[in-house]
């Protein structure tokens, strides 16, 4: 009987490891296509459940927004509002973006730079600058969403921007509209003497996420162009382009045009830093501002072709590359060639107090691709190859900045501004993919009439041979994009707890409403699928008031789910927010409208999303 | 015939198992796998002896749709009581190891399986309890359902997956090693 038993359970015993067998997970190995062969549709074909290799980060210019795109597969991800409203965000709606947008309500964005760490995009955070009001903002990549918005004083217009340090120590932003310091009335005939190009050197405060001016530098009166950030023998220092070193006050097209060179601003920051830490400087409307006429060091002129746009630095940092834009020549400039002539003193003069080198003793050489005209700006592949945008003969050449040789062209359609490589202004760009950022895209799509997309082609400079592999319209405009290995960057994808944020409500029950003479504070949550703004009311997704009263709505979304985001819209009052899984967000008015507003919840989120509604019911005065 | 100690294999045998209770202690017991279209890489409750883990909030707001009332570690007394339980058993244990007799072993058997089949009850009654008393308020009316203790189920979008996990396999050998003296000890 007991042997009996005992084979029974030790049959038993087989069973479960036989069945632990079965269910255990023994999947075999994904096996990889190999790279070889494939034609250009699958290159770019990146099937459902796969992602992409890179994130291409657009400048939406005057949207004010950015576009995030994935790479090889060109397809739009996300539109990420930054210096203008964007409703289906509710961005410039709720507290925080209103505050942060400061009543503007468009910007143009143009230069988009990630923060960096050894010269190499960290993953962690984007910054953005807006030439139409002169404003820097800064992107926490965690989440996609602007943290802080600066206005820049003394400024008009950072387009010559931003460029970070090799480890984020400075974002710059130099500008590209000269005005008269602190904004004040000026004329024009006193351009020379009372205008200047401030630039403006800004740190990033990593805990509290916000924007600080370390010091400002009163720059001649001329216009900045680009810039770009030096690279390991050249860390300490950056360059920028200018053009109107003529001083010109009107019709600039012509105006700006006339003197053969221009300038390429070279200046070491530790250097000013070091001039502002020694108190170097004078103080203007509070900030530390550098007038290198009287405080001297640290800034030099470099002669170049008239009107440049881009100045780009080689991975390798030993180089700077710049043409102008109006000439077919293409400069190639030595670091190392400048510091030499900096440490002998050999200036040509100096301009505006700022001392000039000789464009032979810093030149390494010239380039002149035959029938090339319109050199704007330069990206570098995993060899340290150039690849330059070529604006007027519509083309992209790329070339060996180390001999100059042209080894390959590919026209693009149509006026290429800037292009952007796989990491491609790092210390070590990955190759791969270029992106090339057309201004005109004219008969590349169908028509939808007179206004037209911009245009974005992806070009296959794996091999010796460019190769156009795909063609993407893009809303207006990207003017320099970011691409970045998909990899680097870490999103959350819902908001962790605050159990010490005040406003949050993570309990239904204890969601309520508090009133404060005539202010009213409803602390709510917002849960598929009702609002419950005060849990022991009758009606818990009403909203009572008196006309007058400043009302102030934190909701907080307690659904602890990937992509169950809740709008919350306030019919004929103008209002509308989003709030992300686990967030807390806050919308703030006066309700000076009387009656009865039904409010919704503007972002689909579950089936009975139709139901999710209630009143804002506000009473007339007597 | 006076009763002859168990040899000291199987005494070690006994005191494995006694371990094994402690170490189970520390691991889940028992979860429930949910897959949904929109949920493909599925939510979790995952249960302890003495806690709950998993997506459980996801989870409670999801069930009211169908007016199941929410729950959590304070919805389950046995969650407080179940590792003194636990730990007294593998107490018990040890001194029927040390004891080394037969009859006290038999006893520990018949404890193990009484406590065995409480405990299936126990997840049985539980189960019944949330798929049963349904909200007549709810959005969403279904029939009232018992989802199994193990293996596949089916209720609205959802498919549910059952089962025993490290914890359970752990008592499970711990069981084996009570069985292993019967074998050691048999009369030849």
């Amino acid at each position: 009987m007991k042997k009996k038993v005992i084979s029974a359970l030790s049959g038993l015993a087989v069973g479960i490891l036989a069945s632990t067998v079965f269910f255990g997970n023994f999947s075999s190995q994904e096996t990889i296509p190999t790279a070889a062969a494939k034609t250009d549709a699958e290159k770019v074909y990146v099937p459902f459940g796969k992602k992409d290799e890179y994130y291409l980060f657009a400048s939406g210019g005057h949207s004010g927004q950015m576009f995030i795109y994935g790479v090889p597969s060109m397809r739009r991800i996300r539109t990420v509002p930054v210096f203008s409203l964007d409703s289906a965000t509710g961005y410039g709606w709720d507290k925080h973006s209103k505050e942060m947008l400061g009543g503007y309500t468009w910007g143009d964005l143009h230069h988009p730079a990630f923060s960096e760490t050894n010269g190499e995009y960290d993953g962690k955070y984007m910054f953005a600058t807006d030439v139409g009001n002169s404003r820097a903002a800064v992107m926490d990549l965690k989440t996609f969403t602007v943290k802080d918005i600066i206005q820049v004083p003394n400024t008009s217009g950072p387009h010559c921007a931003a460029f970070v340090t090799e480890n984020t120590e400075y974002l710059f932003l130099p500008t590209r509209f000269s005005v008269p310091i602190g904004h004040k009335y000026a004329s024009l005939d006193n351009y020379s003497k009372e205008y200047r190009g401030v630039m403006s050197a800004v740190t990033l405060d990593e805990k509290t996420q916000k924007l600080h001016i370390a010091y400002q530098v009163a720059l001649p009166p001329w216009s900045y162009d680009l810039s770009d950030a030096g690279k390991k023998i050249s860390k300490d220092w950056a360059v920028l382009t200018t053009y109107n070193t003529e001083e010109a006050t009107t019709n600039l097209e012509i105006n700006a045009s006339k003197e053969d060179r221009d300038f390429i601003v070279l200046f070491n920051w530790k250097e000013l830093e070091k001039m502002v830490k020694e108190g170097k400087y004078d103080n203007v409307g509070g900030q530390k501002m550098i007038f290198p006429e009287k405080h001297k060091g640290g800034i030099y002129l470099v002669p170049v072709a008239k009107s440049p746009h881009g100045v780009d630095v080689t991975p390798d940092g030993k180089y700077f590359i710049a043409s102008g834009k109006l000439a077919p020549l293409l400069t190639v400039f030595s670091f190392e060639k400048a510091f030499k002539a900096i440490k002998n003193k050999e200036f040509a003069g100096e301009r505006n107090g700022i001392p000039i080198l000789k464009y032979e003793s810093v030149m390494e050489r010239e380039v002149n691709p035959e029938n090339a005209l319109g050199p704007l700006h330069t990206q570098f592949d995993e060899k340290g190859m150039a690849y330059t945008t070529m604006f007027i003969s519509s083309e992209i050449v790329k070339w060996n900045p180390n001999t100059g040789e042209v080894l390959d062209r590919v026209p693009v359609q149509y006026s290429p501004g800037h292009a952007v490589a796989a990491e491609g202004d790092t210390v070590s760009p990955d190759g791969k993919y270029l992106v090339s950022l057309n201004k005109l895209s004219k008969d590349s799509y169908l028509s939808v009439g007179p206004s037209h997309p911009e245009s974005m082609q992806l070009i296959d400079i794996s091999g010796e041979k460019m190769k156009v592999i795909q063609s993407v319209p893009v809303d207006p405009e990207p003017h320099y994009g970011q691409m970045i290995k998909a990899d680097k960057i870490k999103t959350i994808e819902v908001y962790p707890k605050d159990e010490k944020n005040p406003d949050a409500v993570y309990n239904q029950k204890d969601a309520r409403i508090v009133r404060k003479g005539n202010e009213v504070h409803v602390y709510g949550i917002a849960m598929r699928s009702k609002f419950i703004f005060d849990a022991k009311a009758k009606r818990p997704d009403v909203i009572e008031v008196n006309e007058g009263d400043k009302v102030v709505i934190h909701i907080t979304n307690i659904d602890f789910d990937e992509d169950i985001t809740h709008g919350f819209a306030i019919n004929q009052y103008n209002l509308n927010m989003e709030i992300q899984p686990g967030q807390t967000n806050t919308m703030e008015f006066v309700a000076d409208k009387p009656g009865t507003y039904p409010l919704y919840c503007t972002n689909f989120c579950s089936a009975l999303h139709q139901e999710m509604t209630g009143y804002l019911l506000v009473k007339p005065k007597q | 015939m006076p009763a002859k100690k168990m040899s000291v294999s199987s005494a070690i045998s006994i005191s494995i198992a006694g371990v094994l209770l402690i170490i189970s202690l520390f691991f889940p017991w028992w979860g429930m796998n949910f897959i949904a279209p929109q949920y493909p890489e599925g939510l979790d409750i995952v249960v302890y002896p003495n806690k709950l883990k998993g997506d459980i909030e996801i989870i409670n707001g999801l069930n009211h749709y169908i007016g199941m009332k929410p729950f959590s570690e304070e919805s389950f007394p046995e969650l407080a009581y179940l590792p003194y339980l636990i730990v007294s058993m593998a107490l018990f244990t040890v001194v029927v190891a040390f004891l080394r007799k037969k009859s006290w072993l038999y006893a520990l058997i018949v404890v193990f399986l009484i406590g065995g089949a409480l405990g299936i009850y126990d997840i049985h009654r539980w189960l019944v309890d949330f798929g049963t008393n349904l909200n007549d308020n709810a959005p969403i009316r279904i029939d009232p359902f018992v989802p199994p203790i193990f293996g596949e189920n089916r209720i609205a979008n959802f498919t549910t997956f059952s089962y025993f996990t490290t914890g359970s396999y752990i008592v499970g050998a711990a069981f084996l090693c009570l069985l292993f003296p019967l074998w050691k000890e048999r009369r030849k």
